[in-house]
């Protein structure tokens, strides 16, 4: 049900949603999400930034997280595509594309996969700045915004 | 009493009535893999092939397949399928295909031999497609990976085991027994370091083996691991130490405690900054 892809190339997030709500009647909701590099970060002037993956087991982690989601909202469709390689302010990073019947499943799942995303996927950003490169650090507010979902299950 | 569940109590074959059990919503997910030569997986990615699509084609005999279960497995009974889906996975470090197959159904029995068939003829048929240029592909991992729903509940590879990470099992754990087996011989680990580590480091993995971890005294885990590379590696105390370092046994997220064995994937790496 979730297609997660980590490639090179740019997506077209309009792409994506038209092609998982091709000849579905039966969805009533799609939330996207979409991350693009800044040119400010820890530091100003932010030129490029290239992204490193581990090959397998981020796709590994993605499709997880995202059965997770799926265990949680009863969703129809989704879509996980994560860019890895050189890239510069304005470039796409990431797309997360959730469909439901209804939108309060769509937000929140979409939500839910970018926090874990965030903390449990193994992608690390290297920043390229005018005064030199450095690898980004994790943010706290990352780790923190994880935890809201951790509900005990009854 | 016999323990199979398809043999009575004469010694003889025969189907199991589940006329009485709840009808439950079933998953059973299956995998395969196919190792083959770095340049057959090149030319199926590329799509290159004279046979035309190759994970096309054997998607599409992997789900009839599932269908035509009870007619291959005396004893199986005959299922109304709600799903088939059969997804195929480069894997550049077999070199290989693998192959997880997915059934679905509402009803009184499990769909695992469904899902093991799918894999199974999906493998096959990969061999068929590529046979003409790469007669030496080896058909492996042929498991059960995961079982939802019945009357015995969920369960996942890897639980039967003892000590491997609990949220274990998405359908790509099918990693890692080709490894095993090759590495069996010399019982050795694999140790890779990413980003900021790797290059600290200056360099990607190294191999370690689990005979000097043992005969040093050191217990096959984590923690063991980590204190085993400090003794012989003095640059890599710095590394190990990093706050909020990360780790991963086979692709999944692992603590300290987790044991290790011959033919593991381990990796060490700092915080994780996607998105």
């Amino acid at each position: 049900m979730f297609d997660v892809r980590v490639q090179h190339e740019a997506f077209n997030s309009g792409a994506e949603v038209d092609r998982m709500t091709a000849s579905r009647t039966d969805i009533g909701a799609v939330a996207t999400f979409v991350g693009l590099v800044r040119d400010f970060n820890e530091k100003p002037d932010v030129v490029a930034l290239t992204l490193e993956h581990y090959p397998g087991m981020t796709e590994q982690q993605l499709h997880q997280i995202a059965h997770q989601a799926a265990d949680r909202w009863p969703l129809l469709g989704g879509t996980i595509v994560h860019r890895v390689g050189r890239l510069e302010p304005g470039d796409p990073i990431v797309l997360v594309a959730v469909a439901s019947a209804h939108r309060q499943a769509a937000f929140d799942a979409c939500n839910f996969i970018m926090d874990y995303l965030k903390t449990q996927a193994p992608f690390w950003k290297k920043e390229h700045t005018r005064t030199g490169d450095y690898w980004v650090s994790s943010r706290t507010s990352d780790t923190q915004a994880v935890k809201r979902w951790e509900v005990t299950d009854d | 009493m016999s323990q199979f569940t398809h043999i009575d109590h004469k010694g003889q074959a025969h189907m199991v009535d589940v006329s009485a059990k709840a009808i439950t919503s079933r998953t059973a997910i299956a995998s395969a893999s196919v190792t083959m030569k770095a340049e057959t997986l090149e030319m199926i990615l590329a799509g290159g092939h004279t046979k035309g699509d190759v994970l096309a084609t054997a998607r599409i005999a992997g789900i009839q397949a599932a269908k035509r279960t009870p007619d291959l497995i005396p004893l199986c009974h005959p299922l109304m399928l709600s799903k088939v889906s059969v997804e195929f996975e480069p894997d550049a470090s077999l070199p290989g295909i693998r192959i997880a197959a997915t059934c679905k159904l509402a009803g009184q029995t499990g769909v695992e031999m469904e899902a093991l068939t799918a894999a199974s003829v999906a493998a096959l048929t990969l061999y068929d497609m590529c046979k003409a240029v790469d007669k030496t592909m080896l058909i492996g991992d042929i498991r059960v990976l995961e079982k939802r729903g019945g009357k015995s509940g969920d369960w996942r590879y890897g639980d039967d085991r003892s000590e491997q990470p609990s949220e274990a099992g998405s359908i790509h754990t099918a990693g890692t027994s080709v490894k095993e087996t090759s590495h069996l011989a010399t019982r050795t680990l694999q140790v890779r370091f990413f980003a900021e580590l790797r290059e600290q480091l200056k360099q990607d993995e190294i191999a370690v083996s689990l005979n000097d971890l043992e005969s040093e005294g050191y217990p096959l885990t984590i923690d063991g691991l980590s204190q085993w590379l400090r003794q012989h590696q003095a640059e890599l105390a710095s590394i190990l130490d990093r706050s909020g370092l990360m780790v991963a046994v086979n692709h999944k997220m692992a603590d300290k405690q987790a044991v290790i064995s011959a033919g593991d994937e381990v990796a060490f790496f700092p915080p994780v900054t996607g998105g």
